[in-house]
């Protein structure tokens, strides 16, 4: 498939080659652990060596650890990576560095940023997410959840549930109630909240696809100091989770993105079955709009905070991975040994059900493109 | 016309519920990747229920409305094709129950972990092959039923059939593929419609959401339409009519299976959530005999032959 001209691919030629040259070098012979502490070990090695060899947090800050480079170096590492076959970065390691840190970077305090940051980078610590709750899905703003602030400390008492990695993380993107008058969007709050503290109790949950990476986590008088974990101001958790959510709906998944394109040209080259070749032949038409639109839109969310488009974007991406690995267990067929083991196309295709629940389901997706992209008027909820 | 179930057909079917009951069938508690229940297999096995349609005055219809009812149950049991490609054979010349598979008799087929017999469809001809267990290698699969293949053919008794029971095997195998589909769709939609009844968001059962509504109503009118083409093929036992079945029942499933899992959230996709005791096993019958666009043509074939 030709690359998609919207940008000077041939200048980043010299980063491409390095890119590629460290990549064939560093991949791990080893295939990645999908739960558990032996996944923990992994993502955080591959982290660590991404770290060292200069390949981590290519757009994040160079003061707190990135390179400060641009977003076209940035798509063109994930090219790369997605070339090489690098363990796939829906992993461990994907709150810390797609929208946990990013937030903090774009509403964290300078000693927030110091602390963090460069310890998401050099592959230091996980981090999980804790928005959902058993009663509040979709519907985010009915959580209940609930801090109270006693002196320069918030304690917290609730139950959120479908966080990631839970089990083997050392932080969570936290949003509670902090103001117990309060309704819906008001009065929340959005904390670094460290999972070590006690009174945090966390059970795993295991998916259809095999692996226990979700979890319910449970809180009894767990105890936050304010200072160190508050992000954006009591009370302004919401602005905050907004800007945690454009980044999960926005750029979070070009890397993503970027890998499904690489596996649908891989699922192009080896099919030979006459009925499923009209299939492929749309899923490569989607897949070659999806790389025009998600390079499209994170250059142009460059330095800034992804605007609703990327919900269109995620949306497509979300069903367009579906598709693919559907298509792959047909075309392969049960037994096969692309379908096998723990990275095979059957749990990619079990796994890949998950892509249009979180981080908003393909419904909130739809509202957010109808009212905030399309203009249309608001229904009422 | 007749919709309603005749006298023997209300029988069969009470009985059945009774044998269900005594059985005691439940989800298993525990997530699990395969629910196959040898006790039941055995338990229906025994009290002829696999063998109505070879009885008299009951027809292969009676047997299709066990396989959809049976289909319905959270674990899995060798019925379909016992019930409906088995009769093709003189009692007692295969011992059930069956795995069939097309062309390659060393692929993985459902339920050879189990089988006895291998039916191998090779278009012009049929290998019956009597399967010993432990030759048989377990195949590590997501798709909910026991997957199993043969290493070799090596020393196992083989017969080869002609091309007219090998067409009767597959046409019987089309219909085993739509009834036993539409029965496991019915299952899948009951268990979303009770998730979004009960399930508020925004202060409102999610089923009230019309995005959800629109969307269920289509799954169950593709479910009802399944079920009404695999009951006229089992009691057309026509090529056309099973072909046509089969194609629909399969065309349906993906859409089927992402939307109903879809409006069930993150609880949907895990293992403490009973769906997918249904829709795994949907997603294994997508590709079978070629899939949907395979069954079209055979319709089409069977339906048109000069043109086709």
């Amino acid at each position: 498939m030709p690359d998609v001209n919207v940008m000077p691919i041939e200048s980043l030629d010299h980063f491409r080659a390095d890119a590629r040259v460290w990549l064939e070098a560093n991949i791990p012979s080893q295939s990645a652990p999908l739960e558990g502490p032996e996944s923990r070990a992994f993502v955080l090695e591959w982290q660590r060596r991404m770290f060292q060899g200069g390949w981590a947090g290519l757009t994040w800050p160079s003061e707190y650890g990135g390179r400060s480079l641009s977003v076209a170096q940035q798509i063109v590492w994930f090219e790369e990576y997605a070339r090489s076959g690098a363990p796939s970065t829906h992993n461990a390691s994907f709150v810390g560095i797609n929208h946990a840190g990013p937030t903090i970077i774009a509403c964290g305090s300078e000693e927030q940023k110091a602390f963090h940051l460069p310890r998401i980078l050099s592959g230091d610590v996980i981090w999980c997410q804790g928005f959902s709750e058993p009663g509040s899905g979709s519907d985010l703003a009915s959580l209940r959840t609930r801090g109270r602030v006693e002196g320069d400390e918030i304690v917290i008492d609730g139950h959120k549930i479908w966080s990631s990695y839970a089990d083997i993380a050392d932080y969570q993107e936290l949003l509670i109630r902090t103001d117990p008058d309060s309704s819906r969007h008001r009065g929340l709050t959005w904390l670094i909240c460290p999972m070590v503290l006690p009174g945090i109790t966390v059970r795993p949950i295991k998916t259809m696809a095999g692996p226990a990476k979700f979890c319910e986590v449970f809180y009894d008088q767990v105890r936050v100091p304010i200072a160190e974990a508050v992000v954006g101001g009591i009370g302004q958790g919401w602005q905050t989770a907004m800007a945690t959510l454009s980044f999960e709906r926005g750029t979070a998944s070009l890397a993503l993105q970027i890998s499904l394109v690489e596996k649908v040209e891989r699922l192009a080259s080896d099919c030979t079955d006459p009925t499923i070749a009209p299939r492929l032949a749309d899923l490569r038409a989607d897949a070659a709009a999806l790389k025009a639109m998600s390079y499209s839109f994170a250059l142009a969310s460059e330095n800034g905070t992804p605007g609703a488009e990327g919900s269109l974007i995620r949306l497509y991406f979300a069903e367009l991975a579906k598709r693919a690995s559907d298509l792959a267990v047909d075309l392969y067929g049960i037994g096969a040994p692309e379908l096998a083991g723990e990275h095979g196309w059957a749990f990619e295709y079990l796994d890949a059900f998950s892509e249009t629940i979180a981080g908003g389901t393909a419904e909130i997706q739809r509202n957010i493109i109808g009212e905030r992209v399309l203009g249309l008027p608001k229904g009422k909820a | 016309m007749d919709f309603e179930p005749n006298e023997n057909q209300t029988a069969i079917l009470d009985g059945l519920e009774q044998l269900i009951s005594s059985q005691h069938v439940e989800a298993p508690k525990e997530g699990v990747l395969v629910a196959y229940s040898a006790s039941l297999d055995a338990e229906l096995a025994a009290s002829g229920f696999l063998d109505i349609a070879r009885e008299e005055d009951f027809t292969l219809l009676d047997a299709a409305l066990v396989v959809e009812r049976l289909a319905r149950l959270p674990v899995s049991a060798e019925v379909a094709f016992s019930a409906l490609v088995g009769p093709l054979f003189p009692a007692g010349s295969v011992q059930r129950p069956f795995a069939l598979v097309s062309g390659n008799p060393l692929a993985p087929a459902r339920f050879l972990t189990e089988a006895r017999t291998l039916l191998v469809d090779q278009g012009d001809e049929l290998l019956v092959i009597d399967v010993d267990p432990s030759r048989v290698q377990h195949i590590e699969s997501l798709f909910a039923y026991p997957y199993g293949k043969l290493a070799s053919l090596d020393g196992l008794p083989l017969r080869k059939m002609g091309a007219e029971l090998a067409a009767a095997v597959r046409r019987r195998w089309r219909l085993a593929l739509a009834v036993e589909g539409a029965g496991l769709m019915q299952s899948a939609i009951d268990t979303v419609v009770d998730h979004v009844t009960n399930r508020f968001q925004f202060n409102r059962p999610l089923g009230s959401f019309q995005a959800i509504q629109h969307r269920l109503a289509m799954a169950a009118g593709k479910q009802q339409s399944a079920r009404w083409l695999a009951l006229r093929a089992a009691w057309a036992d026509s090529e056309a009519d099973c072909a046509l079945a089969a194609g629909y029942v399969q065309d349906a499933i993906p859409t089927l299976v992402y939307d109903l899992h879809q409006f069930c959230g993150a609880m949907g996709l895990t293992l403490e959530f009973p769906l997918h005791f249904w829709t795994y096993r949907l997603k294994a019958m997508l590709g079978e005999l070629g899939g949907s666009s395979a069954q079209a043509r055979a319709a089409a074939v069977a339906t048109w032959p000069d043109a086709a």
